[in-house]
C-alpha cells in the first residue's frame, strides 16, 4: 500500500478546475436543451398532435430504454451524419466530441423532463383550465400563463433531482475522451501515476456538489410544502 | 390497590386502570392537566368533549399509544413506564379501537385477527384460526374471513377490528370515537355489537358522542374539556341535568 | 442489414456470438446486482425509519455516499482504487483475479450498492406513506417493533413502492453498461468492438439497441405481472411511477401530529 500523497493535487488543481467547469457547462446547456425540448415534447404529447406525438413518444420510450453510453456512441456517429443531410451536400460534418456531447445530453435528457411535465400537466386541477375557459384566455395564454408556470412550480423540486443525476451523468463524456472532470483526473492520473489520490478527490468533489444541491432541493421542497398548504 | 387521589371512586371493588394526576403536552399546547380516572372491573365509562378536550389523548396514553409525560398510569396493576416489555404486557390486556379502523390492509380479515395471538400470544396457526374465526362469527362478520378489508364497508370493517382486539383476549376494550368515520347507516351495527360485548361484562372505556348508547350502557359518563376532567357522573342524571356549563354547552350543540 | 453479424470473426466466431455473449454479461450483472441492491436497498431503508439516531444517521450517510457519486466514478472507486487502499497482499490479490472476473466483481458490487441506495429512498418514502394508523394498531395489538415491521410495515411498503422500482430495475440494467470503461465486455462493448472490427456502426449499435429494448419490454412487464400478483384484493391499482411521487409533494406538509386533536 503506497501512503497516499495530496500534495500532487497542488499541482493538478488549475486542470481540473477546467474540467469541472466543462462538466457544469455541459450540465447547463444539457439543462436548458433539455427543458425547452421536453416541455416541448410533452405539450405534443398533451395536445395528441397526430403523427409527431407518436414519433415523440418512440423517441421517448427508445431513449429511456436504452443505456446512455450507447446513446453517446449513437450520437456520436449519427450527428455528423445527419448534419451533413441537413447542410446539403452529404457529406458528414465534424463537429468534434464536445459539441456532440452538447447535443447528446440535450435531446436524452428532454426525454426525462418530457415524462415529468407531461405527468405534471396531467396532475393540474380540471378547475384550473376551466377557470381559463371562462375568462376567455386563448389557449397560448392559458399555457403560458397559467398551467406550465403551476407544472413547473408543482415539478420544480424532481426537475431539480434529475439535474443533479444530469450532472452526475455527464461524467460519462469518460467514453469520449473528453476532459470533464472525471476525464481531467483521469488524463492527470496517467501522467502522475496519482490514481487513487486524483478519483478520490474527484469523488469528493462530485458527493459535495452534489449533496449540497440535494440539501438545496430539500429545502425547497419544504419550504413549498409549507407554502402549498394554504394557497 | 390504592385508589387515593382518584375522583369519585366507583362502586365496584377492583379498579382495573388507575390514573393519577395524568399530564401530556404537546410542543406547548397541554392535551391533558392533571387528569384522574379510576376504572373498575367491569366497569363502562363513555368518555366525551368537544374536540380538542383530550378524550382521545386519553384513552391512547392509556395503551401508552401516546408517552405522557407526568402523573401515573397504572393497568391491570403494572405501572407504565418506558420499559418495552411492561407496556407490551400492557397492551396485551388491552383491546384498542379506532377511529380510522387501522386494519391492516395486506391481510385478509382472518389474517389481521390471527397475527398478534401468533406472534405475541404464540398460539399455533389452528389455534388462532378457531380463535379468530369464533370471535368474526360473534362480530357477524365470519362469512366474509377471506376478503381483504379494502373490500368491506366502514360498518364492518370496524367489527372486525372489534373482532381483531378481542382475539387478544383482553381485559378492558378502549374505542376512539368508532363510529365516527362511519356513514349513519352502519353506525348502528358497529354500537350493536358493542352492546353486546357491554352485556357480557367487558370492561370498557369510550370515546363517543353517541348519546343512545352511551344511556343504554354506561354506568358513568365523563366529561372532559380543555384537557381536564369537568363532570361525570350516571348517564340519566348527565345527560338530562348536568351540573356545569361547559357539559351544558356542549350538550346543546351535539343534540342540534 | 443484420447480415455482417453472422460473418466469421477474426477468432473463428461469429459478431453474433460477441453480441451474445456481452448479454450474459449484461444480464448477469443487472440479475445479480439487483439483488444485492435490494437486500442492501431494503435494510437501509428500514433503517432510515427506525427510532434509533445512530442508525437512522448511518443510514442516511449510506444514501447521501451511494447517491451522490456518479456511478462511473464509483466504478473506477472500486476497481482502480480500492485495491491500492488495502493491505498491499489483499489488493494484490485482488488484482490477481483473472480477466473478465476481475472486472465482473468490482462492477457488480458497485452497481449492487449504488442502486442500494436509490432503492432505500424508495423503501423510506413507502415506509413514510403508510397512514400512521397502522404502526398504532400494532402497537396496540402488542406487536413489538421487529414483529411490526415484519408483518405490518415492510409487506405494506414495498407493495407501495413496486411500480417506482419499475425505474430502478431498468436504471440498474442499463447501468450495467458503465462496467465496460472498467473492461468488461458486456453489450454496449462489445457493439462498439464489432463497430470497430467491421465499420457497420449502424448494424451493431442497432442491433445492441434492439436487444436493450427487448430487455427493457420483459423488466417492465414483469414488474407489471408483480404489481398484480401482489396487489391487495379491493384496493385500487397504483398509478404510473412518477405521479405518486407528485401528489407526495403537493399533500405534504398539512399533516399534524396523528394524536393532535386539533383546536378549533
Amino acid at each position: 500500500m503506497n501512503s497516499l500523497d495530496f500534495s500532487v493535487l497542488l499541482q493538478a488543481w488549475p486542470y481540473l478546475w477546467s474540467g469541472l467547469l466543462f462538466s457544469l457547462a455541459l450540465t447547463a446547456a444539457a439543462f436548458v436543451i433539455g427543458m425547452m425540448l421536453g416541455t416541448c415534447f410533452a405539450l405534443v404529447q398533451h395536445f395528441e398532435v397526430p403523427v409527431v406525438s407518436q414519433i415523440v413518444r418512440s423517441y421517448i420510450a427508445l431513449v429511456r430504454s436504452i443505456p446512455l453510453i450507447l446513446v453517446l456512441f449513437w450520437f456520436f456517429f449519427l450527428v455528423p451524419i445527419v448534419l451533413g443531410h441537413l447542410s446539403g451536400n452529404g457529406r458528414p460534418v465534424p463537429i468534434g466530441a464536445t459539441w456532440t456531447a452538447f447535443i447528446t445530453f440535450g435531446l436524452f435528457e428532454a426525454a426525462y423532463y418530457s415524462e415529468i411535465i407531461r405527468v405534471g400537466l396531467r396532475a393540474v386541477n380540471k378547475g384550473q383550465f376551466e377557470a381559463c375557459q371562462a375568462l376567455a384566455l386563448s389557449t397560448f395564454d392559458t399555457y403560458r400563463c397559467v398551467i406550465l408556470p403551476q407544472v413547473i412550480r408543482v415539478a420544480s423540486p424532481i426537475i431539480l433531482s434529475q439535474t443533479i443525476i444530469l450532472f452526475q451523468d455527464t461524467s460519462l463524456v469518460y467514453v469520449l475522451s473528453l476532459t470533464d472532470l472525471l476525464g481531467a483526473a483521469s488524463k492527470l492520473a496517467q501522467l502522475n501515476g496519482r490514481l487513487v489520490e486524483m478519483y478520490l478527490v474527484v469523488a469528493v468533489v462530485y458527493l459535495a456538489i452534489s449533496s449540497a444541491a440535494s440539501q438545496c432541493v430539500a429545502s425547497l421542497r419544504r419550504r413549498y410544502a409549507l407554502g402549498g398548504a394554504h394557497r | 390497590m390504592r385508589q387515593e387521589g382518584a375522583v369519585n371512586p366507583s362502586n365496584h371493588s377492583s379498579a382495573i386502570v388507575v390514573v393519577e394526576n395524568l399530564v401530556k403536552r404537546f410542543g406547548g399546547f397541554t392535551a391533558l392537566n392533571d387528569v384522574h380516572l379510576t376504572v373498575a372491573k367491569g366497569e363502562k365509562i363513555v368518555l366525551c368533549g368537544p374536540s380538542g378536550s383530550g378524550k382521545s389523548t386519553l384513552i391512547r396514553c392509556i395503551n401508552h399509544i401516546e408517552k405522557h409525560d407526568g402523573g401515573r398510569i397504572v393497568v391491570d396493576g403494572v405501572e407504565l413506564v418506558n420499559r418495552m416489555a411492561d407496556i407490551n404486557s400492557v397492551r396485551c390486556e388491552v383491546g384498542m379501537v379506532f377511529q380510522s379502523f387501522n386494519l391492516f390492509p395486506h391481510l385478509s380479515v382472518v389474517e389481521n385477527c390471527m397475527l398478534a395471538p401468533m406472534k405475541v400470544r404464540g398460539l399455533s396457526r389452528p389455534e388462532a384460526h378457531e380463535r379468530a374465526m369464533g370471535l368474526l362469527r360473534k362480530v357477524r362478520i365470519h362469512g366474509q374471513a377471506d376478503k381483504y378489508p379494502a373490500q368491506l364497508s366502514g360498518g364492518q370493517q370496524q367489527r372486525v377490528a372489534i373482532a381483531r382486539a378481542l382475539c387478544m383476549q383482553p381485559k378492558i376494550m378502549l374505542f376512539d370515537e368508532p363510529t365516527s368515520a362511519l356513514d349513519p347507516e352502519m353506525v348502528k351495527e358497529v354500537l350493536d355489537t358493542m352492546v353486546q360485548l357491554a352485556g357480557e361484562g367487558m370492561t370498557m372505556v369510550c370515546v363517543t358522542h353517541e348519546i343512545g348508547f352511551a344511556r343504554e350502557v354506561a354506568d358513568r359518563v365523563v366529561f372532559m374539556d380543555q384537557g381536564s376532567i369537568v363532570e361525570e357522573g350516571e348517564p340519566a342524571s348527565f345527560f338530562s341535568s348536568p351540573r356545569t356549563e361547559r357539559a351544558k354547552g356542549f350538550l346543546n350543540q351535539i343534540i342540534h | 442489414m443484420f447480415g455482417v453479424l453472422f460473418e466469421q470473426t477474426a477468432d473463428g466466431q461469429r459478431y453474433i456470438d460477441w453480441l451474445l455473449a456481452g448479454l450474459g454479461w449484461t444480464l448477469a450483472l443487472a440479475f445479480f446486482g439487483w439483488w444485492i441492491a435490494f437486500a442492501v436497498g431494503v435494510i437501509v431503508g428500514i433503517g432510515r425509519t427506525v427510532q434509533n439516531r445512530l442508525v437512522t444517521a448511518l443510514a442516511r450517510l449510506y444514501v447521501e455516499i451511494f447517491r451522490n457519486i456518479p456511478v462511473l466514478v464509483q466504478m473506477f472507486l472500486w476497481y482502480f482504487v480500492l485495491p491500492e487502499i488495502l493491505p498491499s497482499r489483499l489488493g494484490d490479490a485482488i488484482k490477481q483475479i483473472p480477466p473478465p472476473w476481475g472486472s465482473f466483481f468490482p462492477a457488480l458490487v458497485c452497481l449492487g450498492l449504488y442502486t442500494a441506495a436509490r432503492i432505500a429512498e424508495q423503501v423510506r418514502a413507502g415506509i413514510e406513506a403508510l397512514p400512521k394508523g397502522q404502526t398504532e394498531a400494532a402497537n396496540a395489538l402488542g406487536l413489538s417493533p421487529l414483529l411490526t415491521y415484519r408483518h405490518v410495515i415492510v409487506p405494506q411498503a414495498l407493495r407501495l413502492i413496486v411500480p417506482s422500482l419499475t425505474s430502478e430495475v431498468m436504471g440498474i440494467y442499463k447501468n450495467t453498461s458503465v462496467a465496460l470503461t472498467i473492461g468488461l465486455m458486456e453489450l454496449t462493448a462489445q457493439a462498439r468492438q464489432i463497430s470497430e472490427a467491421t465499420f457497420q456502426t449502424f448494424t451493431a449499435f442497432g442491433a445492441a439497441t434492439l436487444i436493450y429494448l427487448v430487455l427493457a419490454l420483459i423488466a417492465y412487464q414483469s414488474m407489471m405481472l408483480i404489481d398484480k400478483a401482489v396487489r391487495i384484493p379491493g384496493s385500487t391499482p397504483a398509478k404510473d411511477a412518477v405521479e405518486p411521487i407528485l401528489a407526495d409533494d403537493v399533500q405534504s406538509g398539512t399533516a399534524l401530529p396523528h394524536g393532535m386533536e386539533v383546536v378549533k
